[in-house]
């Protein structure tokens, strides 16, 4: 999943990279404090463990491998700051020791392995285990594996989008067509993440048995949750908001190609010969003409959603909390 | 071997120096801003005479380098079928040219940084990072991070050699339960290593005296050869740049 340089148009690399340094930039703000003390050498050594778990190859059959990611198991670990802060510096490595993943790309890649990977990863853990959480080591174990399927998944399907948006942005000069890196990416992926999850599975159960602080360190380590109920309850909120993260990260693509390239409906329309009748009644605001107004539009939108989300949560838990009182 | 997404030659080698040539003495700044902007210079293009001029400088870059070639080809290698299959992707859909297009600018690219990560000690290119302002955070964790992996590669190998020992083959496919078993135990124990091992360090760097950043004991200054290296550079992937901008509006 490492994109060289060259293979991406420069605008959607220019977007990956802001992207990346924005992200980055608030998980390290936000984890300084604890960075100084006694968690850098702790993150330094957990992406090195990650980083050397990539190179165990497992089989998928037929003589072919696959290797591990590892951002969901990161994530699960040490929660999603540190997960990113730990990828980047992975990736950091493999592009500038080995080569491997470009500069210009950089971003890109970082974004798919290092940020959607471990958020993906972290939010559908944390949404699953309230759900499966009763059945003990089973549910456990199903929560992790499907972190990890997931977080595999989406990362390339945000990396097949990014190589489609490319293609239809700069008209055939870089990228790949959506019809050959949706189905390359999402198919190898698919079968990919199965060997991810039942290894994400197996190295928490492992750590569970053998070494339960790597876990429960952290969580005693924090103390603004108080009550059981009240760390579900926040988890829950936060995981939907790393999910929802992962999609507002996705929007400045999806302008970008539906500005540039063609929409699906209209790309339909146009086969079919009908052509658009005048409008029934006008909408207040427009999508705007171009990229930049479509893509404004798209985060006031998705501010607007999050914002009423996020009261409608805080209502909720207002009147649950007078309930109680 | 411990293996590095199927680069395995370089772990090993790069706890060592590199064999000493020019390249590898030039300023660590000057190298990393002189590729990196000829790395940029040549994602942009997209004329196939600029392109290839672009493959020609990389090339002759290579060369001069004195790069082990063989290194140069094995790492290229890992890069192919991403190559591959956006070219022919492009062969097909858009035409020939565009689908050779991309085979020169990906090659270029990668040879070119492949050069610089070759022909550069690796320490010496984190405090190149380091002195051209990538934030304390990411270049301490990245220089502890690649002090670790070879630490816990190493750990990998004896695990690795002991799984053998025991009869163990690497497991046959996904739905081969007991191989899986075993390597998310291998990927666990790594883990509980490394995480155990993490605070013995932690000791161990405070009382040397550490405090988030780490300083650097080498300090060199920019040198004539190291500025016309940087010159160069910056020139041809000038000149590039405004000739592709001036041949395509």
């Amino acid at each position: 999943m490492h994109i060289p340089d060259g293979l991406m148009d420069p605008t959607v690399a220019a977007i990956g990279l802001i992207e990346f340094a924005a992200i980055v930039s608030v998980a390290i703000v936000v984890s300084r404090r604890s960075l100084r003390e006694k968690d850098l050498p702790r993150v330094a050594m957990l992406s090195a463990g990650i980083f050397v778990a990539q190179m165990l190859n497992f089989p998928i059959g037929g003589g072919t491998t696959g290797h591990l990611v590892g951002g969901a198991l990161f994530a699960i670990m040490v929660g999603p700051t540190f997960a990113i802060i730990g990828m980047t510096v992975i990736l950091l490595i493999q592009a500038l020791m080995f080569g491997d993943g470009g500069i210009t790309a950089f971003g890109l890649n970082a974004l798919n392995m290092a940020i959607i990977a471990p958020l993906v990863g972290w939010g559908v853990f944390n949404l699953m285990k309230p759900l499966v959480g009763r059945t003990g080591r089973i549910g456990q174990g199903v929560s992790v594996g499907t972190a990890a399927w997931a977080s595999v998944f989406v990362a390339a399907a945000a990396c097949a989008a990014e190589m489609a948006v490319s293609y239809a942005i700069s008209g055939g000069t870089y990228g790949i067509a959506a019809t050959v890196s949706v189905p390359a990416m999402l198919g190898f992926h698919a079968v990919i993440g199965v060997g991810e999850a039942a290894i994400s599975a197996g190295v928490v159960t492992y750590l569970e048995h053998v070494s339960p602080e790597t876990f429960s360190r952290r969580a005693a380590a924090n103390p603004s949750s108080s009550g059981r109920k009240g760390v579900l309850r926040s988890t829950t909120l936060r995981a939907s908001g790393a999910v929802l993260l992962v999609l507002a990260l996705a929007l400045p693509f999806y302008f970008l190609y539906a500005a540039e390239g063609r929409d699906g409906l209209e790309q339909t329309m146009e086969d079919a010969g009908v052509t658009e009748g005048a409008q029934l009644a006008n909408s207040p605001f427009t999508y705007g003409q171009n990229y930049f107004g479509a893509l404004f539009s798209g985060i006031i939108g998705f501010v607007a959603v999050s914002l009423a989300m996020t009261g409608i949560m805080r209502a909720l838990d207002g009147r649950r909390a007078a309930d109680e009182m | 071997m411990a293996t590095v997404h199927g680069n395995p030659f370089q772990l090993h080698k790069a706890g060592r120096d590199t064999e000493e040539t020019w390249f590898t003495r030039l300023d660590p700044r000057a190298k990393l801003l002189g590729i990196l902007t000829f790395v940029i210079t040549g994602a942009i293009l997209t004329s196939t005479d600029l392109l290839l001029a672009a493959l020609v400088l990389a090339a002759a870059l290579a060369a001069a380098s004195r790069v082990s070639a063989w290194n140069l080809a094995k790492a290229y290698i890992v890069a192919l079928p991403f190559i591959l299959l956006a070219s022919v992707s492009l062969f097909i859909f858009t035409g020939p040219v565009q689908g050779a297009n991309m085979v020169i600018r990906v090659s270029t690219c990668v040879l070119a940084l492949l050069v610089l990560v070759n022909g550069t000690e690796t320490f010496d290119l984190f405090l190149g990072l380091r002195r051209l302002k990538v934030p304390a955070v990411l270049t301490t964790l990245v220089m502890l991070t690649y002090r670790y992996v070879l630490l816990i590669s190493e750990e990998l190998d004896r695990m690795r050699i002991a799984r053998k020992a025991r009869g163990f083959s690497g497991g046959k496919s996904l739905l081969d339960r007991y191989g899986l078993r075993v390597l998310s135990y291998t990927a666990g124990m790594l883990l509980v290593r490394s995480s155990a091992r993490a605070d013995n360090i932690y000791e161990g760097l405070k009382m040397r005296g550490f405090r988030e950043d780490m300083a650097a004991w080498r300090r060199r200054t920019m040198a004539s050869a190291d500025f016309a290296f940087l010159g160069l550079f910056l020139a041809a992937s000038g000149a590039l740049i405004t000739i592709q901008l001036g041949v395509v509006p």
